[in-house]
């Protein structure tokens, strides 16, 4: 069975945008945030029109409904995700699971001196929390660095410092160069040789890899994963912190109101069981609906043909983007594993003067440092251009983008 | 003088006036990179931590004086041709007015030239950051000659 796209397609309502230009939108930023369909959008308007109310609260018929819902979703992305639905912590997106380990794990179980492994290669939102984090209780964070030429990671610097490392946080899955880390021998090296032989914690930041990998987390033998469900035709202001059995007892509270505790004294509480002892105040029912549909909706294909699919599309720019004279392609698509996402530099055309012209033919792409900055340095750029595909992408898009690009290429050298 | 629409300096209402005769936004970015040539630059020994406009993807600098009239100048460069293009454009609206015009001159004028929707403010926009920058400088610089 191959994709149908057309029929894909005609679940998004926003890639029949037409701009008044007369182009069509060719929506290449997926690694951003992808769109959503129709189910999605429905499923989120009804629970507003029908069904809103707050949740864990009253005892009308609203409020059954809406916490019955938001319950249910969690069940839904746990399945999806291969964990028990208590150990998967609604947060606004990644950012915030990262930024929640930090505070309600690392606080409680790392202390001065503890090493924070981590790579070059992290979005500052599995950066700066350990940053932050360093500075308050003085953990020392190291860093693995990426090889500029085969921009992978240097695995014989992660096993020389593993031993001493008591946290590694990695990305699973590169924003910039679409490339997969090798999490699975990670965290057998961490598990097996991590602290002294002891085993480290390990969190991957795993945003950009839940658009076309279940993850399959319990199997994994992780501790922590972070993930946003709008990269994966969700919400935004969505996602989760996953957490392994052997951690989630370990983690201590880390924002109090209400939801989270089981009884309050002026002076003192007890705290709800996980998840909602992590989950205070009101919190994002409709948004946690809608990512349930979009796992419903995503349920409907072998993901592995999506992610085949994708990778295609990308591996296929890759290679023309190549061609063209003046440009360089950072990341390997030439692997089986891997993201939709392409990024790209013109030696002469400044990046930011290239995605305007990009955008007036009617494609969005990415410009910028991606929210990488350490990565950007390794690299000796401060910027790329990056196009990014998803499932409802299609050959003649790509095929039109680098039509395009060679266009604008052609006509301002 | 209120500057706005349909009231703009001259020399501005005769690049308006260019980009009106264009449709496709092709054509008028590569307008703009000629427009970039135009521009009186600020020579790049001279970029350095003061002149420099935060919160650009691209490197842009801008120094702002006022000449021995007392009118407001401004040169500046970046490193892409679209910021530096509509920097030359911003040159031919503000340079010459008195500072306190320059502090109020109203950044729709970006509108005008029919690229408002590629260029709308947005923290990526290099353009925005600059001009805000360059009405903060003319509004100190006011202050100071009065
Ligand atoms: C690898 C990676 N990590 C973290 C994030 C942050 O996700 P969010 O902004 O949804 O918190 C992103 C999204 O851009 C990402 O690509």
């Amino acid at each position: 069975m191959t994709l149908d796209l057309e029929a894909i397609r005609a679940d998004f309502p926003i890639l029949s945008r037409v701009f008044p230009s007369g182009h069509p939108l060719v929506y290449l930023d997926n690694a951003a945030t992808t769109q959503k369909p129709r189910q999605v959008i429905q499923a989120m308007t009804d629970y507003y029109e029908q069904h809103n109310s707050n949740v864990h609260r009253a005892v009308h018929t609203l409020a059954a409904e809406a916490t019955a819902a938001y319950e249910e979703a969690r069940i839904t992305i746990s399945d999806w995700f291969g964990l028990e639905p208590h150990r998967l912590l609604y947060t606004s997106g990644t950012t915030e699971a990262i930024n929640l380990c930090a505070h309600a794990w690392g606080r409680s179980n790392l202390e001065k001196g503890d090493v924070v492994l981590l790579t070059e290669m992290e979005h500052h939102s599995d950066l700066i929390p350990w940053q932050m984090l360093a500075k308050d209780i003085g953990v020392e964070l190291r860093f693995v660095p990426v090889d500029p030429e085969t921009y992978t990671l240097d695995m014989d610097a992660f096993e020389a410092t593993i031993g001493e490392a008591k946290f590694v946080g990695c990305v699973h899955t590169s924003n910039v160069l679409g490339v997969r880390n090798p999490v699975e021998r990670i965290i057998e090296l961490a598990k097996t040789r991590g602290n002294g032989g002891d085993g480290a914690v390990v969190l991957l930041d795993s945003a950009q890899a839940v658009a076309h990998d279940r993850l399959g987390f319990d199997a994994m033998g992780v501790d922590f994963a972070a993930c946003s469900a709008h990269k994966m035709c969700g919400p935004t202001g969505m996602g989760a912190l996953l957490v392994s059995e052997d951690r989630i007892g370990e983690m201590t509270h880390f924002l109090g109101g209400g939801d989270m505790i089981e009884e309050a004294w002026l002076d003192h509480a007890t705290y709800q069981p996980p998840p909602h002892r992590f989950e205070a105040g009101t919190p994002k029912i409709a948004e946690a609906i809608g990512w349930a549909a979009a796992i419903d909706w995503l349920s409907q294909f072998d993901m592995q043909e999506v992610s085949a699919h994708i990778l295609g599309l990308a591996r296929h720019t890759a290679a023309e983007l190549k061609q063209i004279e003046g440009i360089t392609v950072y990341g390997d698509h030439e692997g089986d594993l891997g993201s939709g996402a392409v990024s790209f530099l013109h030696d002469t055309l400044h990046s930011e003067d290239l995605a305007h012209f990009l955008d007036a033919g009617g494609f969005a792409v990415r410009t910028g440092h991606h929210c990488a900055q350490p990565l950007m340095r390794r690299l000796g750029i401060s910027a790329t251009n990056r196009a990014s595909f998803y499932l409802y992408n299609t050959m003649e898009e790509a095929d039109a983008f680098v039509t395009h690009l060679k266009g604008v290429i052609d006509r301002l050298s | 003088m209120d500057w706005g629409e349909g009231n703009w300096p001259a020399s501005l209402q005769e690049v308006i006036d260019e980009f009106s005769d264009v449709f496709d936004a092709m054509e008028r970015y590569e307008m703009l990179f000629d427009f970039a040539s135009e521009c009186t630059p600020l020579p790049m020994e001279e970029w350095c931590e003061d002149t420099r406009v935060h919160g650009c993807q691209s490197e842009a600098h801008v120094l702002c004086s006022l000449d021995d009239d007392g009118r407001f100048q401004m040169i500046g460069s970046a490193d892409a041709q679209i910021v530096q293009g509509l920097m030359a454009v911003a040159q031919k609206a503000i340079n010459g007015l008195p500072p306190e015009e320059v502090s109020t001159f109203p950044v729709t004028f970006t509108r005008e030239l029919g690229l408002h929707d590629s260029l709308s403010p947005n923290r990526a926009n290099g353009f925005l950051n600059m001009f805000t920058r360059v009405r903060q400088e003319a509004r100190k610089l006011a202050q100071g000659a009065a």
